[in-house]
């Protein structure tokens, strides 16, 4: 003990003069720290002189680094629309359907832009930027070369003219011209690919080709994805006739023609295109094997001849010294989807090769594993294993897209945390997907609409209100816009919570979503609103929303009045003793052909008693004659009971009440 | 000057101290006190005394008779001399306070539990058939803290991360004070995580003594069980209640047995068994691959890629790094050789030793090599041009001498 007092005895005798600053304060705390970090330095300087010189290695930055380094200081701030709409505050999206119409009218007028620019050169020949920027410039889409020739041929290939090309390679042949090796296989490549059509090229307007307003139809549906898949692959077309008439045949033609069979759905063709190539003694290279695993479980019936089909594959890639790639593992685990029960025993065997291989897995790997974990008609307690092991794997990893699949692994991950209701999986799920980049492997609107939907359903599910609501405040609607369901999957949690008194903020939100005009959805608001009393503020802001509810209604001719919303909303008013209002609901159910209730009526008669309207008691027993409800007589007898009446309305009332008695 | 200074240090040290130890060891109350008195200038000296009572002891007897003027040395030089008297008052009111604060503290803290325990109940019972377990933990959790939007329910597995968010959980003076007092020893990592390692099992205990209070009054919260966190370390945060909603008794703790069980059955789940079809050579064929020219397949392929994934920019930021990888932008400097693409390949003695390109052409001394020489100084200092235009620079006298031959040899250069 005594040694540390001398310490602070030197310190504070060495330091006094600086001390007595500090004094002055009375800050204790303040002045010892001082002295702290004076020790800290002279305890570093002689630390210092022993240490080795290390020079640091030269760091090179790419050319985006200092913008990359910028961009990752801005974070997405939840209250702003998406960058993409922040140019135009008039088109703004408020609803998932303005968000799909504005987006994609902003792609596709960039694409008419550049389709008028390239198609019209001869506008945009002035050169502004200094220096040069190719990318602004018009791009030659028209053929320059008239002549035949092979650099005319390659010229058409460049430009993906592929009937052109074609026809320069028949006339080519015919002149007898030869055309080398590498031009026949980026010849074939092209037509397999666009499976003997000429590709729609961007931007450009979609003609009716001869086929008939069906194509067009077909092509509009299957949208940006899967450009030619729809076309099939013809009988001896182009590609076919052109590789039978080649001299030689080396891999490579065979792996076009191959790849364009898989691609373009001629699965056991390609299977026979395999064997000849087999046959000629040569080999295949990794993409056909790819091709090929992945159109396996299409040539074969049953489970076990699939897997045999694929282990055979993969045995003669082994046998032919073809590596692997994470495709062609992605493509067994994609045909293993298929294979039915074999798949569980199967799947992870294949993950191991894999790793063994020292590939890494993409979250398209591990999207087949779940599939194949996790059927989706299954019900019950499913067990989450699998799904918590691979989290536990991916914890923290930076994703980049390797396989187009790999945009079907976050919502199918969700599924399974939401049919197991797992709310945990679920957080883990959702910090994966904000880990780097790794949103933008939610894929595009339609799949991050459906992560989220499920993500917040699984909110409102398991989750305390409170939170919810903050998660709600979050994603809604910067990330996503809920469909009905999701709101209603929001007011059970409320109601679950009971924090009631938040709907009409909830009601102000589903008019923006553009979800007013559903009846059921509106029509469980206003029950969760009328079906308990409140105190009196809750009940005036109630009141307020169900009048807005109500002018919803009156602006639409496709929404019809239901009897319980009109009740609901009748007893809201009541509840916040606007009787003008209510009387006025209570015009509306017979301009509606609907009925009032006999509660209703007794609660109306009651809010008359209370706030002393004995006039509008006789016009509401009236009413009720005039509905013919059976409670008429009773509603008389109360009013004349309970409330202070005129002689005219006594006699009115009586009149009511003796009808009823006569014929009984 | 050193009075006004060992007092304030005293206070704020006495403060602090008071609070955690006052109601927890109470018999010790007057140890510590006269500690205060004894030591007079060092707060350190006196947690230390806390943890090591015989110490105290002994500085009990000295200053036990010691009471208008207490003479303390806290050196050698006995240089620090002061009086005592109004301290040790000073300092003695102290326990009713702070005693009174203990109490206050312990009626708020119950308040609040009776709070967050009325909102618990309300917790949702439509799941409970299905993961009531679960649910309950999860809530509770984010109850106890809401400013985290994630799951804490993992909290066991960042039992590192928890580790250093304790020091936090202290009062953040007390940490502050705690290293202060530790930097005076020589061992100042050690004592520092010594003292308030020290300082949170009392705050445990403390917490821990709070509880108790509260299950006493048990009538009041009769379907209800206080889940009483024992006081140790990594039990923290300890003001966290589970319970059951069907009142059967504590909900077991998913944490570490859970967490147990899952690496478990990791080991089950993906056996290391594997197809033994690859053997996991590496040639070079991969290689070979890349450094081919991409096909239309790849291409398609990339583009194929490039639709699936989500490539819209986020901020202004990533529209201009889209730009630049583009083309359509000017490129951000990342150095100052921006705009130097030709001469990236140059090395800097090419433009900076010179002098070689006079060995030919010019005279190996006199005024013209004089001349060049400081040419080829001013050159090799010169940033702005590239080597080729130096060397065109050099050449250009070169040739000029030359054609100048006869005037310098009528001037009698010797141009050789």
């Amino acid at each position: 003990m005594a040694a540390p007092c001398r310490h602070v005895g030197h310190y504070i005798q060495r330091n006094s003069g600086f001390l007595r600053i500090n004094v002055d304060q009375l800050f204790a705390g303040r002045s010892f720290s001082l002295i702290a970090a004076l020790r800290q330095q002279a305890a570093e300087v002689p630390k210092e002189s022993k240490e080795a010189i290390v020079i640091p290695r030269k760091k090179s930055w790419n050319r985006e680094a200092v913008l990359e380094a910028l961009a990752s200081t801005v974070h997405r701030d939840p209250t702003a629309y998406p960058y993409q709409f922040q140019d135009d505050s008039y088109l703004s999206p408020r609803t998932s359907a303005e968000f799909k119409l504005f987006s994609l009218s902003q792609e596709s007028g960039r694409a008419a832009a550049k389709y008028f620019v390239n198609n019209n050169p001869k506008f945009f020949t002035k050169d502004f930027a200094e220096p040069h920027i190719p990318c602004l410039m018009p791009e030659s889409v028209a053929l320059r070369l008239e002549e035949v020739s092979e650099a005319a041929l390659r010229e058409r290939i460049s430009l993906r003219k592929v009937s052109a090309a074609v026809e320069m390679y028949d006339q080519l042949l015919q002149s007898g011209t030869p055309v080398s090796m590498e031009t026949t296989h980026e010849m074939l490549d092209l037509i397999c690919v666009y499976c003997d059509r000429d590709p729609v090229q961007e931007g450009a307007p979609i003609l009716e080709d001869g086929e008939g307003g069906d194509d067009t139809k077909r092509r509009k549906v299957r949208g940006r994805r899967g450009t030619d898949l729809k076309f099939s692959w013809k009988e001896n077309n182009n590609a076919e006739r052109i590789f039978q008439q080649l001299p030689e045949r080396d891999s490579r033609c065979y792996s076009a023609l191959i790849r364009g069979m898989v691609k373009h759905g001629v699965f056991s063709k390609a299977f026979n295109m395999y064997t000849e190539l087999l046959n000629h003694r040569l080999t295949a290279d990794v993409h056909v094997f790819n091709a090929l695993i992945s159109a396996a479980p299409d040539v074969r019936e049953k489970f076990s001849e699939r897997w045999d089909l694929i282990t055979e594959l993969l045995n003669q890639m082994s046998q032919q010294k073809v590596r692997p790639n994470l495709l062609t593992f992605n493509s067994v685990l994609k045909a293993l989807r298929r294979c039915g029960f074999l798949a569980k025993s199967l799947a992870p065997q294949t993950l191991n090769e894999m790793k063994a291989l020292g590939i890494a897995p993409s979250l398209a790997t591990y999207d087949h594993v779940l599939a194949v974990f996790y059927k989706s008609a299954s019900s019950g307690p499913n067990n989450t294993d699998i799904l918590q092991d691979i989290l536990t794997e991916l914890e923290g990893t930076r994703f980049t897209c390797q396989d187009p699949d790999d945009v079907f692994f976050f919502s199918s991950a969700m599924r399974i945390c939401l049919d197991s209701k797992d709310l945990e999986l679920g957080y883990k799920v959702h910090q994966l997907v904000e880990v780097g980049e790794n949103w933008r492997l939610l894929g595009d609107s339609y799949q991050q609409s459906i992560y989220y939907g499920r993500f917040f359903n699984l909110l409102c599910m398991m989750e305390h209100v409170d939170v919810v609501l903050r998660w709600y405040a979050r994603i809604i609607p910067s990330l996503y816009y809920p469909n009905p369901q999701g709101m209603r999957d929001l007011l059970q949690a409320l109601d679950t919570d009971s924090r009631l008194d938040l709907l009409p903020a909830i009601w102000k939100d589903i008019k923006t979503l553009g979800h007013d005009n559903k009846v059921d959805l509106v029509g469980e608001l206003l029950s969760l609103m009328a079906r308990d009393e409140h105190s009196a503020e809750v009940q005036e802001s109630f009141a307020q929303c169900a009048l807005d509810v109500k002018s919803a209604f009156d602006g639409r001719s496709s929404m019809e009045w239901t009897t319980p919303s009109l009740s609901h909303i009748t007893t809201l008013m009541l509840r916040a003793n606007k009787l003008q209002q209510a009387w006025e609901m209570l015009q509306l159910f017979k301009a509606q052909n609907r009925v009032p209730s006999e509660a209703l009526m007794n609660s109306f008669l009651s809010a008359c008693q209370s706030s002393g309207a004995p006039h509008r008691a006789v016009e509401l027993v009236q009413l009720s004659a005039a509905f013919c409800l059976p409670a008429t007589p009773g509603l008389a007898k109360r009013a004349l009971a309970e409330l202070e009446l005129t002689e005219e309305q006594r006699s009115i009332l009586s009149e009511f009440e003796a009808a009823a008695e006569e014929e009984q | 000057m050193y009075r006004i200074l060992s007092r304030a240090v005293c206070t704020a040290r006495n403060h602090h101290l008071c609070v955690y130890e006052c109601y927890v060891l109470p018999v010790k109350y007057d140890d510590v006190l006269r500690a205060f008195t004894g030591a007079n200038t060092l707060s350190t000296c006196i947690i230390r005394q806390c943890e090591k009572k015989d110490v105290s002891d002994q500085n009990e007897t000295t200053t036990k008779d010691v009471k208008p003027e207490v003479e303390a040395k806290a050196n050698d030089g006995g240089e620090t001399q002061q009086q005592g008297d109004g301290k040790v008052e000073q300092v003695l009111s102290k326990p009713s306070q702070v005693k009174s604060d203990g109490a206050k503290s312990g009626k708020e803290g119950l308040l609040d539990l009776l709070g967050a325990m009325k909102v618990e109940v309300t917790n949702k019972r439509k799941l409970k058939n299905l993961k009531t377990k679960q649910s309950f933990e999860t809530s509770a959790q984010y109850k106890s803290k809401p400013a985290a939007m994630e799951s804490t329910i993992s909290m066991f597995q960042k039992a590192t991360v928890q580790a250093s968010a304790k020091s936090d959980a202290l009062d953040p003076d007390i940490v502050a004070a705690a290293s202060a007092a530790a930097a005076t020893l020589p061992n100042q990592s050690q004592a520092e995580s010594e003292l308030l390692k020290q300082l949170r099992q009392r705050k445990a205990l403390t917490e821990a003594q709070k509880k108790g209070d509260i299950n006493n009054l048990g009538d009041l919260i009769a379907d209800m069980k206080v889940g009483k966190k024992p006081a140790r370390q990594n039990a923290w945060p300890a003001d966290q209640i589970r319970f059951d909603d069907d009142g059967q008794g504590y909900t077991h703790d998913r944490g570490i047995t859970g967490e147990l069980a899952n690496i478990r059955k990791r080991r089950n789940v993906f056996p290391t068994k594997r197809l033994n079809i690859f053997s996991p050579t590496t040639d070079q064929q991969g290689g070979e691959s890349a450094l081919a020219k991409p096909t239309l397949w790849d291409m398609d392929f990339a583009n194929e890629l490039s639709l699936s994934a989500n490539q819209m920019p986020r901020n202004g930021f990533e529209e201009m790094i889209q730009w630049t990888k583009e083309g359509k932008l000017w490129q951000y400097p990342i150095n100052n050789e921006i705009g130097l693409e030709d001469e990236a390949s140059v090395p800097f003695h090419e433009h900076v030793f010179l002098e070689k390109h006079l060995e030919e052409g010019f005279p190996r001394q006199g005024p013209v090599r004089h001349f060049m020489e400081l040419v080829v100084a001013g050159l090799s200092r010169n940033p702005y041009l590239t080597v080729q235009q130096k060397k065109e620079h050099i050449s250009w006298f070169r040739d000029y001498f030359h054609q100048k031959k006869d005037v310098l040899s009528e001037a009698d250069v010797d141009l050789s």
